[in-house]
């Protein structure tokens, strides 16, 4: 079962995409929505997005014009980057956090209100990951703590074996850690006191924040050997984890049981899964993509009875996956975000390709088979 | 006898390419000569990727010649680095759109089954993809208008790709559009829709200006350009809009009584012209057709006629004549077409349509050659060139014309050709593979772009010759790989399409890369990959003598990342089962630890250098208050000594007790082989004692 995804051609290899959460926290009175795109390769930059959000259906006449050209979002304005976007964190509406192939972190503020070329600019930046022999290493991944203090702390990991922690408000408290021998392929927090990466060695590494030096637990695939690309926390339960391998492979892991961690393995790409995420406004299905140029949504919990849909409860949903490419889009899906903030499942995501790639997630079906 | 001298089709044309200077220059203008006085020269060297330059000065005699006041410049350490941008940045979301049509392409070709829909096969579905190459090219244009700020540059690329757009549409419609089953396969009513939309005259612009003076007849006929206008409407086959202009403009109280009598009729007689459709044969259409045409010839001869008689009176009426020369047209003389025409694509849309409305694709090349004689060829562009070539048929003529247009429409249409098989005529007169030759010189220009390397190997991959692959293979362990991600795309494209020698090239080229980074565990997971155990095994010597060197274990986490992804490799089994020892010692389970050193002997896992130091390590255990090492096993410890002892010259066993673990390099140290030796006959004192 495959859907047509909605694109629009940027001429920028999209390497990260974030939402920027609305200034009241929830989108319910906002008619437009804002999310930020990295780009890496020959243009490194940061691009501010504007859409309109789905759930106001009287376009405004300033909206028509984009009706009529067809674009999924306009651009507000551009910066340039220093390297490859790696990953970007909306962490308020007027704060974000980026990484970069030179292994830096750094802190943007944006001002949505004013519409000028300016409204986006760097604040402070610091080198997180660099490799013993003094080359930068690229920073992979960036995880923003879940805790409801304003000033959230970020976890970063990189190619240098290196875990490292800032506080979004001050890029010099940065402390860093060498974790791994081999690359640390992403990095997410299960709660607020506890961080788990994935290695290229095929690893997960749980640690506490408190005692970052010290792994507190290590898991692997006792029945395969891949490398892990990526790594997602379940939103509510932190035991269970979903990681994506450089098979195609997405597992789910309930880290409750030691021996056993690997409660369900799905096989929805045919090759590397770049990112991985429980959906945020439901967690019961899970968000991919991939080199493979697809994105896939898994249902990996059977939902509802057949009793509650009769009553209009909740409708039933059966297992199955999802897959979301479009026929102009050739290459590597390199990243994607779920829009937390609106109640259409608005999903944009960035290509190899150049193309920036929009579902609204009218409910289709999903299959029935993993392979 | 033809003199014609055709180009000759192996040499390379490089008239597309043109001079760059650079400003400022790297020394000043006019001052060669002083310049070459002073010893200096450029030099330069191109990147092997792509297409950038550096450029120094160089001295043109080494140093060492010269004389010693020779005066050094400091404006002459300098590398500048020129890069000539091949691919402009508003080509990109073009590049990228055909290069997913492109693979679906190949795809729908090779596995028909395998594309989603089933019915797409054949050249329907070939039909298909092409229309999605030419809404790409319109799309480009479309984008490329919108651009505010025109330049020069611009306006060449739309004009490009306006060219390539016409013809790749006449070559959609002579080789696929005419040719599909059960379509009617008249080439005249494709060939008007391809004239009209790429060479769109009249114009739109046109056509409003003169409508807007529609109030009355007479503002009608007052206007200038009135009558070139239904001219063109007759020539372009806009028959209705004639028939309809001529009608509202017969009243006019300016024309003459037989001029607004004949518009009628012309109007009236244009409005019959016979239209075809699938379900009439060609026959019955034919004699239709005829009626008509005989219709036509008489109005035309009796304002001839009428004309005839006003010249007698010196009396010009444009009007009148004007008319004449639509009824001509109409009857499809090709004398007045021709006089009535702009360009040669014109004559011949409307020779085929007033005179043989059912021609087929077949009779093209007749046709063409019989118009295009009449036009000095000398003033042809390009497109025309090109164009004529393919109404020729002469394909081998026209793929090196495409090739100067644009190297995107040459790779293209020859992949086309190739899967309509119709490339075998122009394999008689190449010497290499068209197809693949044009693909390669398409890939020349992506390759060392930093956004199109993907797109560019899928090209070289998808050729599928043995050149295309090698090429391939010789490009992609070239590609800076600065991104862990990055090497992972590349490896797997290496998987995609075979290249197993360049895979293991590159994993080696990483594993060096990380090891100089320190990174040894990712160093070794490389190394693995390609079973370079030599290099595996320098890395674990490394860290043993890290280890010998600080006394502290630290290589822990380096092999238990390796270890998770599977490695079976002896020295890193042997480091990972040492590390066991030690941990079994610190905790002092001594027996254990005596197991593990033993089992790390006898399964000859460690490194001959590394035994000695295996040997002292358990001079604690043999020596300690539990008894580790029962009688067997006290017998294999000796062993391994003794063979350790054997295996090295005497000479080697040095006299020297400088560093208990400096010895391990240059073999056992003799005291502490003593020491080992008392040890050992002690513990199996001990040992038989205590069984």
């Amino acid at each position: 079962m495959s859907s047509t995804l909605q694109i629009q051609p940027v001429a920028r290899k999209v390497t990260a995409i974030s939402w920027l959460p609305p200034q009241g926290g929830t989108a319910y009175t906002d008619t437009d929505l804002y999310f930020v795109t990295g780009s890496g390769g020959k243009h490194k930059e940061l691009v501010l997005w504007t859409t309109r959000n789905p759930e106001f259906p009287n376009p405004s006449p300033k909206h028509s014009a984009d009706a009529r050209t067809n674009a999924l979002a306009t651009v507000i304005t551009k910066v340039s980057h220093d390297g490859d976007v790696q990953d970007i964190i909306g962490l308020s509406s007027s704060v974000l956090v980026t990484a970069s192939s030179f292994g830096t972190l750094s802190i943007y503020n944006v001002d949505t209100e004013n519409t000028s070329d300016k409204c986006i600019w760097l604040r402070e930046s610091v080198t997180a990951h660099k490799f013993r022999n003094g080359e930068s290493a690229v920073a992979t991944s960036l995880a923003a703590q879940p805790s409801g203090s304003a000033d959230k702390e970020i976890a970063s990991c990189g190619e240098d074996g290196r875990i490292a922690f800032m506080q979004a408000s001050r890029a010099d408290t940065l402390q860093s850690y060498e974790v791994d021998s081999t690359v640390i392929t992403d990095i997410c927090w299960p709660t607020a006191a506890q961080v788990a990466v994935t290695t290229r060695g095929g690893q997960i590494k749980q640690f506490d924040r408190r005692t970052p030096n010290e792994v507190a637990a290590v898991f692997v695939d006792p029945s395969n050997t891949h490398a892990f690309e990526c790594i997602s926390a379940h939103p509510s339960q932190s035991h269970r984890l979903a990681t994506g391998t450089s098979s195609g492979t997405i597992l789910l892991w309930d880290v409750r049981n030691p021996r056993m961690p690997v409660s369900e393995a799905f096989h929805v790409h045919a090759t590397n899964v770049w990112q991985v995420a429980f959906d945020p406004t439901d967690a019961s299905r899970i968000i991919s993509c991939s080199e493979d140029a697809t994105l896939a949504v898994t249902q990996w919990v059977a939902e509802g009875s057949a009793g509650a849909s009769a009553l209009g409860v909740k409708p039933e949903r059966t297992r199955g996956v999802r897959r979301l490419s479009s026929m102009f889009n050739a290459l590597s899906v390199n990243c994607f975000d779920a829009c937390p903030y609106t109640r259409t499942n608005l999903l944009i995501a960035g290509s190899d390709s150049g193309n920036l790639l929009m579902d609204n997630g009218t409910d289709s079906e999903f299959g029935y088979d993993f392979h | 006898m033809q003199t014609r001298s055709k180009p000759d089709k192996f040499v390379v044309s490089r008239d597309k390419e043109a001079t760059t200077h650079l400003f400022p220059g790297l020394f000043p203008v006019g001052r060669q000569a002083e310049w070459s006085k002073q010893n200096r020269t450029l030099t330069f060297s191109i990147h092997p990727l792509n297409s950038k330059l550096a450029l120094a000065v160089a001295g043109k005699l080494p140093r060492e010649k010269l004389e010693r006041d020779t005066k050094v410049y400091e404006q002459d350490q300098r590398v500048t680095i020129c890069g000539l941008a091949a691919v402009p940045d508003e080509r990109l979301p073009f590049i990228s759109d055909t290069h997913a049509v492109f693979v679906a392409l190949q795809r729908l070709v090779e596995d028909p089954a395998d594309s989603a829909d089933r019915s797409a096969v054949g050249i329907e579905g070939i039909l298909r993809m092409s229309t999605l190459y030419r809404e790409a090219m319109l799309r480009q244009v479309r984008v490329l208008q919108e651009v505010t700020n025109t330049n020069e540059f611009i306006e060449e690329e739309i004009e490009a790709f306006q060219s390539m757009h016409a013809i790749w549409h006449l070559f959609e419609i002579i080789y696929l559009a005419t040719v599909a089953p059960g379509l009617s396969t008249s080439v005249v009513p494709y060939f008007m829709e391809w004239l009209n939309t790429n060479f769109p005259a009249p114009s739109a612009e046109e056509g409003r200006r003169i409508a807007e003076a529609f109030s009355t007849a007479d503002e009608l006929v007052k206007r200038d350009g009135l009558w070139p206008y239904l001219k063109k409407l007759a020539i372009r086959g806009h028959v209705s809009i004639l028939a309809n202009m001529l009608e509202k403009l017969a009243p006019a109280k300016l024309l003459s009584p037989a001029a607004a009598r004949w518009a009628t009729a012309v109007s009236e007689t244009s409005r019959k012209m016979p239209l075809g459709s699938s379900e009439e044969t060609t026959g019955s259409f034919n004699a239709r057709w005829k009626r008509w045409n005989e219709e036509v010839k008489n109005t035309a001869t009796s304002i001839g006629c009428l004309l005839n008689k006003d010249k007698k009176s010196d009396d010009d009426d444009l009007a009148l004549e004007s008319l004449f020369a639509i009824a001509e047209i109409l009857r499809g003389n090709v004398d007045t077409i021709s006089a009535e025409s702009e360009l040669w694509q014109d004559v011949l849309g409307a020779v085929m349509l007033y005179s043989e409305p059912t021609a087929q694709a077949g009779r093209l090349p007749s046709l063409a050659s019989i118009i295009v004689e009449q036009y000095e060829s000398s003033a042809f562009t390009e497109l025309d060139r090109a164009l004529v070539a393919l109404l020729n048929h002469d394909l081998p003529e026209f793929l090196p014309l495409c090739s100067h247009i644009d190297h995107w429409l040459s790779a293209h249409i020859a992949d086309l050709m190739e899967h309509i098989s119709i490339m075998d005529i122009c394999r008689r007169v190449f010497a290499v593979n068209p197809r693949e030759h044009y693909i390669l010189a398409l890939c020349e220009t992506y390759l060392g772009h930093e956004n199109l390397w993907r797109i560019g190997l899928d090209y070289l991959g998808l050729c599928k010759t043995r050149s295309g692959i090698s090429v391939m293979e010789e490009f992609v362990m070239r590609i800076p790989l600065d991104s862990d991600r990055k090497a992972e795309q590349v490896l797997r494209v290496c998987n995609q399409y075979g290249l197993k020698n360049a895979y293991d090239r590159i994993h080696r080229q990483l594993g060096r890369q990380k090891w100089q980074r320190g990174r040894l565990g990712a160093a070794i997971d490389h190394f693995a990959k390609v079973a370079d155990n030599s290099s595996i095994s320098l890395i674990c010597d490394q860290l043993w003598n890290e280890y010998l060197g600080s006394g502290k274990l630290n290589f822990g986490s380096v092999i238990d990342g390796v270890l998770a992804a599977g490695l079976k490799h002896d020295r890193v089994q042997f480091l990972s089962r040492y590390r066991d020892f030690h941990e079994c010692y610190r905790s002092a389970e001594f027996v254990q630890a005596g197991k593990t050193l033993l089992s790390i002997l006898v399964s000859e896992i460690a490194p001959p250098h590394a035994v000695a130091d295996l040997l002292i390590d358990s001079i604690p255990l043999l020596e300690g208050d539990t008894l580790v090492f029962s009688s067997d096993d006290t017998f294999e410890l000796m062993r391994c000594a003794e063979s350790l002892t054997m295996s090295q010259p005497s000479s080697r066993i040095s006299n020297s007790s400088v560093s208990i673990r400096a010895s391990s390099q240059n073999g056992i140290d003799r005291s502490e082989l003593s020491i080992f030796n008392v040890a050992c006959s002690r513990n199996l004192a001990r040992a038989f004692v205590m069984s």
